[in-house]
């Protein structure tokens, strides 16, 4: 804690940090002095004046911002002077002097600073009467936002943002004094994928997102904050509606996770929401044709053909797949569901993403995003946080750029936090264990890495970098990880809740709240309230899919999940749903893997139900209804409790705020979270294990086994070259295919080669590339990068009207055919 | 992979080499860039971001604050007119008025034919000699209206390949700073021009 | 005695209107429907949306009236003008106005809200449906023609009781209450030009009934 020094505001003495900014100080205590240009965020760089006060000096009073100047010892201030209303005043008619004030048609009026501090501190009346600067009205500066350079007071916020925050500065100032605008670079747009925050802290209407222009006016919207569900992170939304549509996202400033940034995906990414392609109704599949069916219809025929295989073949025959994209409470109703009612320990909430789910659930000692801030090193052996998961980037690219911490960045390709490493390894997609047993042996140009991460505290990221990359490895570099000084880990895996669905036992190996599956004190605790559970050993999705296709597995329900999509080996998830007898299917969409469902449930979405999710570092938040489901469609718990019900073995739940309550009751982690803590009391989320509680299982990965790691490492077939298969921020996935906006925004599919390789193949930029894989042969445009290895192609996952290229290693090259033109 | 050819990069990387940051070296490679083509390119200003590590936005930022870096192309001269306070006072306006009749060709444009660009400035640092003026930053002191329409008639019949303070000054021009103030051997007007002469050099090239 | 008296004064005014009502031609009673009065001038009516003089539309869209509206019976959506064909004048256009008549309680606020004074108040008040979804005038009911005659059930010619000119003087009571209600604002035309009403006449201000707008340098 800095020293504290007494400072006078406005005649009142108030005690603040050494160094303090007058104007932030001035707010905690009450005292709002109006800015445009300082965002509590950012760098100050007083540009605006708007913020001029009043400052007692030992040569008479000067007028100063109070966003550059620190508080010191003794200070006397005046905010509200005649001279500082003077000055005030007389900033904002220079400002108003160029704004067109067409603030009826402006998106941002009714919530604009620059009307609301005009209002406040303003002159009343204007002076100026002459012609005002025009410019050609909103110009797209990128797909997803408009600048219209009438309305720009210069704050240089947005410029800012996209240099100091975002990290991609394409946007900047152009030309000088009365001329000066914001403007890209012709033919460069600021496709930045945090360009939508420019919107929300622009103080005028400069900035307008085009997925809400003219949509609606402040004053008609009905706002719940609640958190985002597009990754992991669990961002702090507000979610604004108007006539039943959500309309926009905006981000709220959660100091624990998203401090107000969001990326473009999670503000733009609510489209689906209302897309008109939502189920409305139930489904019946009768002779392989779709028809819509009332409820007891459709719960009838479940109730028939699921309860005759769960009879004839026992619950084992049936398998489940989803819960990642639902809240704790339905996840936790599916778990309930799989195991009491329908008997089967295969169950899994993980689509193939590859990462253990003891290590995701329980890895100990478990780094909060904070710890970020306090780190002094911070190693990212994960995903491209970039593209995975924006807020933890934004984060991670904070602690480093203003605060100077170390980063080490291990991955096969360039990553967005390259421009700021301190060291970055590049590898081939297989050779990973080998690097890791180099990296910890500390020989040769490793030696400095292991020196920079040998400062602690160290804060490790830690995830599977492309989904063909050997599961098991994330353990090993969590255990190297933990072997470095004052280190905790951050297990990363993108999928929406996947988090709180492992804390709710949606997996073969978990019970309810953090428990070994086996554990005979976790599973006696957990009996008390559900009576007997299935012992045998459970299947994940692969098992589930693969068992599915053997004939184990005779039927199988889905939560929320599109495993043909989703699951890298595609093949194996397709011929799976299409060889079991019944499938039952809970979701929002008619995706690829609900169109070979037997039976359809319409469920509701984000935004239209309650609840709580958990995110990566096990913070607890709650997630709220705005607007109401189209059609008929119901809660996951609601379908489940019903499907139950006809079963003969009623789940018995009354509400989601109940499920909530007996999940307290069971997950000891959980003990003491309620709604109520979480909308109150804990307003940026409670971290589980949360109070005295702990958690069973506290999953320490051992250190690194060399060995081990030297028999994980695989090479290539010979002639072929190591995939790298990685998600893009916008991909295929049913959501991102169901936002309008940004599904045009998916990279698409191609291939990206090393130069060298490319030349070797006679390969040049765009010009066609068959790659061939056990499960797929696709002809893709070529992207040469040199921030490959050689020897390796990376290949985008998930595009629109991309086959997936599987899960395996090896993928033979060739220079297709050319089109001929 | 640059689009310059191998003399200029080697300059670039020269220039780079005296900052500890490249993104320092923006304005001297600005110029450099001006120099090639002639006057600020976007394919330049690329070039420039490429060399630096900034964006091209951004070294769009820094071309177009400052008035000597030139986004659109210039005439073979570029006759610039201090209309600041000094020169205003005794008759700035007036010459920049005479230039831009005898050239016919409006403050901050180029003529059709590419021979003239005429630019009002602030301050030339020649308040001393006011009215000044500059023909391809050579400075000329101290002319009138009449002796401005000769400087511009000169220019257009001689078509001199470079031009040159002394000369023009001994021509056309009238009073100097230093001719009245205390002589020291400082003189604000040295022997080699500031910038390179860009049309004119050009030409002297081919 | 004394009640004689008191019944007398109780019953003075009433006995001196019945003589000039009952017995003389003094009759207060309009004949409505077969006549109508002239409404006054600041008369709170069924609202329209104005079009500018050369037929574009003035609404933008902007939803003030709807934020301003006490009863919540405004509905307002705004949607991009076309860049070929604009709707109205800027960027935004009114791509859907309804206001609920049921609901409306003919308060004004919403011509109050206007910034283009596009929804203004009419001297119509005939609005009989015989369903409540009819009661919802949509654009289509509020917009006036290009000639700026009211789209109304009847046509002058079909129906007396329509006086079209009674619209001239329409919202009075917004006109006096407009800048150009104060005295500063005397002799300046405070109302824009509206399709088929044209520029109202300057106001005379509040200043006071008897100044009259003559030397006006």
């Amino acid at each position: 804690m800095a020293d504290l020094v007494k400072i006078t505001v406005d005649g009142r003495q108030i005690e603040v940090p050494h160094g303090e900014l007058v104007i932030r100080a001035a707010q905690d205590h009450g005292v709002y002095i109006p800015r445009f240009c300082w965002h509590p965020r950012m760098r100050e760089v007083g540009m605006c004046r708007m913020c001029l006060v009043e400052i007692e000096t030992p040569r008479g009073t000067i007028l100063t911002t109070a966003c550059t100047t620190t508080a010191a010892e003794g200070m006397v201030v005046h905010t509200a002077s005649d001279t500082a209303k003077k000055a005030q005043e007389g900033i904002l008619e220079f400002l108003l002097i160029n704004h067109p004030l067409d603030c009826p048609v402006c998106d941002k009026g009714g919530e604009c600073p620059l009307q609301d501090q005009t209002m406040a501190f303003g002159p009343g009346e204007s002076r100026f009467v002459e012609e005002k600067r025009h410019y050609e009205k909103p110009i797209p500066i990128s797909d997803l936002v408009f600048l219209d350079r009438e309305r720009c007071i210069l704050c240089a916020r947005c410029t800012r943002f996209a240099d100091e925050i975002a990290g991609d500065p394409l946007i900047e100032f152009k030309d000088r004094g009365n001329h000066t605008s914001v403007e890209t670079f012709p033919d460069l747009p600021f496709s930045s994928y945090f360009s939508g925050n420019t919107v929300q802290i622009c103080p005028v209407g400069a900035l307008t997102a085009s997925a809400y222009r003219f949509k609606a006016r402040p004053w008609d919207l009905l706002v719940v904050e609640s958190s985002c569900s597009h990754c992991t992170v669990g961002c702090r939304i507000s979610v604004e509606s108007s006539q039943n549509h959500v309309l926009r996202f905006n981000g709220v400033d959660n100091g624990a996770t998203n401090q107000g940034w969001l990326s473009d995906k999670c503000r733009f990414g609510f489209e689906f929401i209302g897309s008109e392609q939502r189920l409305r109704t139930p489904l019946v599949k009768v002779e392989g044709e779709f028809r819509e069916a009332s409820w007891a219809e459709a719960l009838d025929v479940v109730a028939d053909r699921l309860g005759a295989i769960i009879e004839e073949q026992g619950g084992d025959a049936v398998g489940g797949i989803g819960g990642a994209r639902s809240t704790n409470e339905d996840a936790y109703a599916f778990g309930k569901f799989m195991r009491t009612v329908v008997g089967s320990n295969h169950l899994d909430a993980r689509l193939d993403d590859g990462l253990d789910a003891r290590f995701l659930a329980a890895v100990s000692p478990r780094a909060k995003i904070a710890d970020l801030d306090r780190a002094a090193t911070i190693l990212v052996w994960a995903p491209d946080l970039k593209e995975e998961s924006g807020s933890l980037y934004l984060r991670v690219r904070h602690a480093v750029q203003e605060r100077g911490a170390k980063l080490v960045v291990v991955h096969p390709r360039r990553t967005g936090l390259d421009d700021r490493a301190t060291h970055k390894l590049t590898y081939r997609p297989g050779e990973g264990p080998a690097l890791l047993g180099e990296l910890a042996g500390g020989a040769g140009d490793y030696a400095k890495v292991l020196e920079t991460l040998s400062l602690g505290p160290v804060v490790a990221v830690v995830g599977r970098t492309g989904l063909t990359e050997q599961p098991q490895l994330a353990e090993e570099v969590a255990a190297f990880a933990l072997s470095l000084p004052d280190a905790k880990v951050l297990p990363f895996a993108r999928r929406s809740n996947v988090f709180g669905a492992l804390d709710m036992g949606v997996a073969p190996t978990l019970l309810p709240g953090r428990a070994a599956a086996g554990d005979s004190e976790a599973t006696g605790h957990l009996e008390a309230v559900w009576g007997p559970i299935p012992t045998q050993a459970g299947r994940d999705t692969m098992g589930i899919l693969q068992g599915l296709v053997d004939g184990d597995l005779k039927a199988l329900v889905l939560l929320g999940a599109d495993p043909v999509r989703d699951v890298p080996a595609a093949g194996i998830a397709r011929r799976g749903m299409e060889s079991a007898e019944f499938v039952v299917a809970i979701d929002l969409f008619l995706t690829d893997s609900s169109e070979l469902a037997d039976v359809v449930f319409p469920a509701e979405a984000f935004g239209e139900k309650e609840g709580t999710i958990t995110n990566l570092e096990g913070r607890v938040q709650k997630v709220n209804r705005v607007v109401t489901g189209p059609g008929q469609s119901q809660a996951d718990w609601t379908i489940l409790d019903d499907i139950s019900r006809r079963l003969g073995k009623p789940l018995g739940f009354a509400s989601a705020e109940a499920i909530s309550k007996e999940i307290a009751d069971v997950a000891p982690p959980y003990g003491g979270i309620s709604w109520e803590l979480l909308e109150w009391d804990a307003k940026e989320g409670a971290v589980v294990p949360y109070g005295e509680a702990g958690q069973p299982v506290a999953y320490r990965p051992d250190g690194v086994d060399r060995e081990a790691l030297a028999a994980m490492s695989r090479n290539p077939e010979s002639g072929a070259f190591a995939l790298h298969l990685a998600r893009t921020l916008y991909d295929d996935g049913v959501l991102m295919r169901n936002s309008l906006s940004l599904h045009a925004l998916a990279p698409g599919g191609a291939v990206h080669l090393h130069p060298a390789d490319a030349a070797r193949l006679g390969v040049s930029e765009g010009s066609l590339v068959e790659v061939e894989t056990v499960d797929a042969s696709v002809r893709l445009p070529a992207v040469i990068d040199p921030s490959l290895a050689t020897g390796v192609v990376y290949v985008p996952f998930n595009q629109p009207g991309i086959p997936s290229l599987g899960s395996d290693l090896s993928v033979v090259v060739a220079a297709g055919e050319e089109v001929s033109a | 992979m640059s689009l310059w050819p191998a003399e200029t990069q080697e300059m670039a990387k020269k220039l780079i080499g005296r900052y500890p940051d490249p993104k320092s070296a923006v304005m001297p490679l600005l110029y450099l860039a001006m120099r090639q083509d002639g006057y600020l390119t976007e394919a330049g200003m690329r070039e420039v971001a490429s060399w630096t590590g900034h964006t091209p936005a951004q070294v769009q930022s820094v071309a177009t604050f400052y008035g000597m870096f030139k986004t659109e192309r210039l005439g073979d001269y570029l006759v610039s007119v201090c209309t600041s306070i000094s020169c205003m006072l005794l008759g700035g306006d007036e010459v920049l008025d005479a230039v831009e009749d005898e050239t016919g060709v409006p403050h901050g444009e180029t003529d059709a034919e590419g021979l003239f660009s005429v630019e009002h400035v602030e301050c030339l640092g020649a308040c001393g000699g006011a009215p000044a003026m500059q023909v391809n930053y050579e400075l000329v002191e101290g002319s009138t209206p009449d002796q401005a329409r000769s400087l511009c008639r000169w220019l257009r019949e001689e078509r001199p390949e470079a031009v040159n303070t002394d000369a023009m000054q001994e021509q056309f021009g009238g009073r100097r700073s230093f001719d009245w103030a205390i002589t020291e051997d400082n003189s604000a007007v040295g022997p080699y021009p500031a910038f390179g002469p860009y049309g004119t050099l050009r030409r002297g090239d081919t | 005695m004394g009640m004689i008296n008191n019944l007398r004064r109780g019953f003075a005014v009433t006995l001196r209107v019945m003589r000039r009502t009952v017995f003389g031609d003094g009759l207060l009673t309009t004949e409505y429907p077969k006549e109508s009065r002239q409404k006054p001038e600041r008369f709170h009516g069924r609202h329209v949306l104005n079009r500018h003089p050369d037929g574009i539309e003035k609404c933008i869209g902007c939803e003030l009236c709807a934020g301003a509206c006490p009863a919540r019976c405004i509905y307002v959506r705004g949607a991009d003008n076309p860049i070929d064909e604009p709707v109205s004048p800027g960027e935004r256009y009114g791509f859907v106005y309804d206001i609920n008549m049921l609901r409306c309680i003919f308060c004004g606020l919403c011509v109050e809200a206007c910034p283009t004074e596009a929804i203004t108040m009419t001297h119509l008040f005939e609005m009989s449906v015989t369903n409540r979804d009819d009661a919802i005038y949509t654009k289509n009911e509020l917009l006036v023609n290009p000639e700026g005659i009211p789209n109304h059930m009847f046509t002058p010619e079909q129906d007396p009781m329509v006086n079209l000119d009674e619209l001239k003087d329409a919202d009075g009571w917004m006109r006096a209450t407009a800048p150009s209600g104060r005295a500063a604002y005397e002799g300046i035309p405070g109302w824009s030009a509206s399709a088929g009403i044209g520029l109202r006449p300057p106001e005379r201000g509040q200043a006071g009934a008897e100044v009259e707008e003559d030397d006006d340098d």
